[in-house]
Order: C-alpha cells, then sequence, then structure tokens
C-alpha cells in the first residue's frame, strides 16, 4: 500500500467531497499559505483518484492554503501529494487520513468521536481499541471507545458543541443515554449557553428531576416561560445565561430550599455590619452555626473590626437572626 | 421474594438449625469453600441486588455477634445494640440503605444458636440495660418462616432482666412465636408507612392493615410492641395519611403496650440514589428537597422535616400522650420544635428508652 508521491493539477481535485475530513480545524488558513510561501510543502497532502478525479484524504488546509497563494493563476495550479494506489480500499484511506494527523498532534475529542465513529463502519469497538496505538497514537481502553461511539451517536450539533467546549465528555456520554426529543432540548441549550463541565452536568441533573418529579417531559421542563426567556436573551453573555438558568433551574427544583435561603440572605443583607464583616448562613441552613468572617493586615485593623462586632451586639436585626 | 438458591458454608455442621432451613426452604444446598462462588453467582446477574434477595447463604458470624448502633456524633443516637444474626432482606423496599450498604449485598442467616446463646449470656450478665434489636442489617422477621432462631431468641431472652429484645419487621410472619413464654422480655416492632408508599415503595411487604392486625395478634398474647415511621417521606398530603396511620394504630392496639414510638424522615447515603434510579424507575423519592446533612447524607430539608414531625407527634400524643416517642439521628433544633425538648447529655436519650423499656418489660429497674 505505497502511495506514489506526484505533481496533479488543483483544477483534478474535488474540494466538495469530504468524506475524509475529520478535522475541526477550519481556522484561518493565513499563517498556513504564508509558511507555504516561505517554507515551501514540508508534509505533501494525500490525494485518492476517484471517478477521473481525486478527493482528499489529509491536508484539506494545505490545499486550501496552496489555492490561497496560487488564486491569481486560474488555471494549470499544480501540487504535490501523494496518490493512493487506484485500488486502495475505503478503510485504508480512513486509516490514513486518521493516522496522518494523530501521529501529527493529539487529536480533539470532538476528532476523536468523529474518527471512531466512521472507523466503526469496518470494526467493531474490540478491535478498534487493540489497534488504537497504531492508529490514534495512543491506547484506548474498550470502554472508552464504546463511549465514544455512544456519543458520536448524537445528533447536531452535538459534535460541534463539543468541539467548542460548549459539551463536555461527561455531560455528553450522560445526554446521549437520553430519548431523542430530550437530547435536542439539551443540545439547544448548551448551544445557547456557556458552562463548565459540573455546571452542564447540573443543569441536565434538574431538568431530569423536575421532570421525574413532576411527571412531564424534560421539553416541558425546558419549554418554561422563564427558561425560554433566559435562552432567547441575544444580549446576555452565554456566562450570565448560565448563571441567570441554573439559578432558575435551582428554584425550580427546590422551592422551598431557594425560598428559605433567600430570606436568611435577605436577613443577612440587611444587618450591614460595616467594615467589611462578612456573616455566612449555616451550610445547607441544616446546622445552626452562622459563620462572621473578616480580614485583618494588621493589629489596628484587627482591632477596628472587633469593634464594629462589638458595637453590633445592639443590633437589632443580628439579634432577630439569631432567634428565628 | 421467594429464596430459589440456597449455598452453606462447607464449615457449618449439618445440625438439626441447618436441617431445619433446608426443609423449611425445599431447595437443594450447594455446600461450599467459601464466599466467592455465593459472590460470583450473585454479581454475574443483571440486577445483582435483586439476584441477592433470591439466594440466601448460610455462613458463621466472622464478625462481632453483639455491637453498638454506628450513630453519628451531629445528630442524637439512641444507643441501641444491634444482634447481628443475618444480613439483607428478601422484600424490596426502594428506598432501603442495605442495597448501597454491603459490596455486593448477600442474604445470609448465621448458623449457630449456641453460640449466639453463649453470646448472649455474656451480655445478660451485666449490670446494665440493654435494649437490643436484630432489625439493623435485617428484617427480623424473615426468618421466621425458614428457621428457629426468632423463636430461640425470645425464649432465650424470657429467662433473664437486663435486656429488651426488640424484632423489628414489615411482614407479618408472628405464628410461631404467638404460643411462646415470652416473659414480657421481647418487642414486637413494625416499620410503618403510608400505604401510598407501603405501595409504590416497600415491594414485598405486608399492607398497613394485615401488619396492624398482626400487631393486634401479638399484644393479645402479652407482647409488648413498638413502631417505626422511618423513613418517612415527604409527598403532597403526606401529613393527612400519616396522621391516619397514627389513627389506625390505635384502632389496633392499646397505648399501654407500645414501648415507643421511633421517627425518622427518609435519608439516605448519596450513591443510593442512583440505586434507586436503576431500579426504582417509577419511584420519585429521590427527588424531593434535600440537602446535603452533617453527616453526609442527604436528609430533607430542616423546616420540612420539623413540619412533619411536629404534624405526626402531636397527632400521637393526642392518643397516647405519655407514650415515649423519639427521633433517629435528629439535632437540637428539630427537637426542640418538635418534643419541646432536647436529650443533650450523652446518653440521655437511650437512658429514657431504657426507662420505657423497664416499665414496659419488667426489666431489673435497679439498672436504670
Amino acid at each position: 500500500m505505497s502511495d506514489c508521491l506526484c505533481k496533479i493539477n488543483i483544477n483534478d481535485i474535488d474540494l466538495t467531497d469530504e468524506r475524509y475530513k475529520i478535522s475541526f480545524s477550519n481556522t484561518n488558513i493565513d499563517f498556513l499559505a504564508r509558511s507555504l510561501r516561505e517554507t515551501g510543502l514540508i508534509y505533501p497532502p494525500i490525494v485518492r483518484p476517484l471517478n477521473n478525479k481525486f478527493i482528499i484524504i489529509s491536508g484539506f488546509n494545505r490545499i486550501r492554503a496552496h489555492i490561497h497563494n496560487n488564486r491569481v493563476h486560474n488555471n494549470g495550479i499544480k501540487i504535490l501529494v501523494y496518490k493512493t494506489e487506484p485500488d486502495a480500499t475505503d478503510y485504508q484511506c480512513l486509516l490514513k487520513s486518521i493516522s496522518s494527523l494523530a501521529f501529527q498532534r493529539s487529536l480533539t475529542l470532538a476528532e476523536l468521536i468523529l474518527c471512531t465513529k466512521r472507523l466503526h463502519e469496518f470494526l467493531d469497538k474490540q478491535q478498534i481499541a487493540q489497534k488504537s496505538p497504531a492508529i490514534f497514537n495512543t491506547e484506548l481502553a474498550e470502554g472508552f471507545v464504546r463511549d465514544l461511539l455512544f456519543i458520536g451517536d448524537l445528533p447536531d450539533p452535538g459534535l460541534q458543541l463539543i468541539h467548542t467546549g460548549n459539551l463536555s465528555f461527561k455531560s455528553a456520554k450522560r445526554i446521549s443515554l437520553l430519548g431523542k426529543e430530550t437530547i435536542k432540548v439539551f443540545l439547544d441549550i448548551f448551544s445557547k449557553i456557556h458552562a463548565s463541565q459540573n455546571k452542564q452536568l447540573e443543569i441536565i441533573l434538574y431538568i431530569m428531576e423536575i421532570s421525574a418529579r413532576d411527571a412531564i417531559k424534560p421539553k416541558a421542563v425546558y419549554m418554561n416561560q422563564e427558561i425560554q426567556d433566559i435562552l432567547s436573551d441575544e444580549k446576555k453573555d452565554p456566562g450570565l445565561k448560565t448563571r441567570d438558568l441554573r439559578a432558575c433551574l435551582f428554584e425550580q427544583r427546590f422551592p422551598i430550599v431557594f425560598k428559605a435561603h433567600q430570606r436568611v440572605m435577605e436577613k443577612i443583607t440587611s444587618i450591614k455590619l460595616g467594615n467589611n464583616i462578612k456573616i455566612l448562613p449555616p451550610k445547607n441552613l441544616d446546622s445552626q452555626d452562622y459563620s462572621i468572617s473578616f480580614t485583618a493586615k494588621n493589629y489596628n485593623q484587627f482591632q477596628a473590626k472587633v469593634q464594629s462586632l462589638h458595637k453590633s451586639l445592639e443590633n437589632k436585626k443580628l439579634k432577630e437572626l439569631f432567634t428565628p | 421474594m421467594k429464596i430459589d438458591t440456597l449455598f452453606i458454608d462447607k464449615a457449618i455442621p449439618e445440625n438439626f438449625e441447618i436441617k431445619y432451613i433446608i426443609s423449611r426452604l425445599g431447595a437443594d444446598p450447594q455446600w461450599v469453600e467459601n464466599t466467592k462462588t455465593v459472590y460470583d453467582h450473585i454479581n454475574d446477574a443483571d440486577d445483582p441486588i435483586l439476584k441477592a434477595k433470591k439466594t440466601l447463604y448460610i455462613t458463621k458470624n466472622k464478625g462481632a455477634v453483639i455491637k453498638a448502633c454506628p450513630g453519628t456524633s451531629f445528630y442524637t443516637c439512641c444507643d441501641y445494640t444491634i444482634l447481628h444474626t443475618g444480613t439483607f432482606c428478601t422484600m424490596d423496599c426502594s428506598y432501603c440503605i442495605l442495597q448501597a450498604y454491603f459490596h455486593p449485598p448477600v442474604l445470609q442467616y448465621f448458623a449457630g444458636l449456641t453460640t449466639l446463646g453463649n453470646t448472649l449470656e455474656n451480655t445478660f450478665s451485666q449490670n446494665k440495660i440493654f435494649r437490643i434489636g436484630t432489625g439493623e442489617y435485617t428484617d427480623s422477621l424473615i426468618w421466621e418462616k425458614i428457621s428457629l432462631q426468632p423463636k430461640f431468641l425470645v425464649e432465650t431472652f424470657a429467662k433473664q432482666n437486663n435486656s429488651l429484645l426488640e424484632l423489628k419487621t414489615k411482614t407479618i410472619n408472628i405464628e410461631s412465636l404467638l404460643p411462646l413464654d415470652h416473659n414480657e422480655k421481647t418487642v414486637i416492632a413494625w416499620s410503618l408507612n403510608t400505604p401510598d408508599i407501603i405501595g409504590s415503595e416497600e415491594k414485598g411487604t405486608a399492607s398497613l392493615k394485615a401488619r396492624l392486625e398482626a400487631a393486634s395478634r401479638v399484644e393479645s398474647k402479652g407482647y409488648k410492641l413498638a413502631f417505626h415511621f422511618d423513613p418517612m417521606v415527604i409527598y403532597p398530603e403526606c401529613e393527612i395519611q400519616y396522621k391516619r396511620v397514627v389513627q389506625q394504630i390505635f384502632q389496633h392496639v392499646r397505648p399501654e403496650s407500645i414501648v415507643w414510638i421511633s421517627i425518622g424522615t427518609f435519608r439516605f447515603m448519596p450513591k443510593l440514589k442512583q440505586i434507586i434510579e436503576t431500579r426504582f424507575k417509577h419511584s420519585t423519592i429521590p427527588y424531593g428537597e434535600f440537602i446535603l446533612g452533617l453527616d453526609n447524607k442527604m436528609r430533607y430539608f430542616k423546616p420540612l422535616r420539623i413540619k412533619i414531625y411536629q404534624e405526626i407527634i402531636s397527632c400521637i400524643k393526642e392518643y397516647a400522650p405519655n407514650l415515649m416517642v423519639y427521633f433517629c439521628m435528629e439535632d437540637e433544633e428539630v427537637w426542640e420544635k418538635c418534643m419541646g425538648f432536647f436529650p443533650e447529655k450523652e446518653g440521655e436519650l437511650g437512658h429514657l428508652l431504657d426507662k420505657s423499656a423497664v416499665k414496659h418489660c419488667s426489666l431489673n429497674s435497679n439498672l436504670l
């Protein structure tokens, strides 16, 4: 299966055929174009002859950059490529596509999912795990391959959200076990907010639990007007939307805890001890222990804060806090 | 749940006790060298917990036969003593902590009535009141139908006067106990819940009506009684339902026969939640308003606990003002707001319960 190095005409490449494209990096190719101009093509792309044309196996960006550099010439642009044997199989071409990228750099999670999914057309999960060092330049456990395949079945824009970091591996794995309609709900939510993994998992958990508790579909929770208002506010930063969504879901999931906590916080805020002295409520309001905290850089500051605390002994609202 | 597989530890002699169990079960026993065969049998199943409920392993108790109840320092404990006669249960309650407590869960019967008797003799010779129960790691009376152990325990406790035996159950397996001379030293206790919760969460248990009728029958034979509202589950209109259960208790038995009633709301180790979600898909009990308690267990938010406790305690007190009612694992604020006092000193709650035990079960009052 040796490829032959040769020059071909760019016009003979079918740029629309992206069946072997596994990279999500469709970024600006200016730097790559400049590098090609200054250094030349170091790693020639790999192409496959098919139906009197060539389709790209590896080097989509290099070919785009080469076209960019030679855009003034309408015809006759040539490029140095590795051409596969005409009888190379689809599986062989896919392996070349994956390996050529995986042995240059670590694949991103989205790429790994995409590659595993494509490989699964030819290999089962056990075979993928066994061959993974040679294909992916790293060992993949069978269980991990199974998870990748599960996640690979997520509909659009699942992979794109994983690629952009809007959907973590754990969250993707969690939602991949749900029904189609529910998956769609979560993909829609995560395309509109930007949350850390723990926050994503919390959002999934709360929606699923509200749904189970109230015997309604997760979509019905999602369609709640307050949630829709938060998500559809295009002026709001995705981080702020995440904060508001979490607060809204917490209130729906734990209405009594939410209200009680809010009441305590209102009381605490109204006390105003001053001098940057903070009062913290008991953890989960389960114990009766409030915490008072302040910082002091020197003795004078310490003395001033203790005096403020001493004055607060007569604070009516503070007394009320301790006699609920 | 019917036991369909019986394993017996080869180290156990095939005496009358074992032959009795084999004959009652009608199963061909498999004699095994060690627990591995049992564990493999259970772990190979799709639902190991369900499999474990149908698989009985008769073995020796290799640990302590008698031990103190593992309370935590954050909540007030009743200083109970556990008699370790077996593990796990044939019934299938969604909230059962035993599902998450054993790895893997194994329905074990600890053979050796003589050993049990000898250990108890040591306890009986101490100058102290003991409240001893077998219902902590198993249901006390699931064994009544297949073994001589409950009968042996009742008769053994009848011969002394410093210890009370509490047999805690959700079954109505009382037949063999009725004719026994218990000498008032055995308390038969039922875990109670509302018919809604029994129907939805306590698979394979006796109905509320059947439990209370059984309580009435043992009461007629002079047994003392106890009831445990634990775990109470909070759901819409649960207060009304729990009050109805209280009302039904006193329609079936006299307040004087009841040694104590304990109450506690549903609390669980966080890992139990996933087990409930997997094994009991219809169950909504994990979706209450829980917070992580100081003992790292999920508990209902305190105001919710206080509200349901206040309702049920006032209802109990209407029927039986002097009845000993206590909380299992609650803190000072809950005690104060619901009972109007807090057993603050170490051992104080235990002492109150001892007093009730002495009063109802004719134990030696000089030991208080």
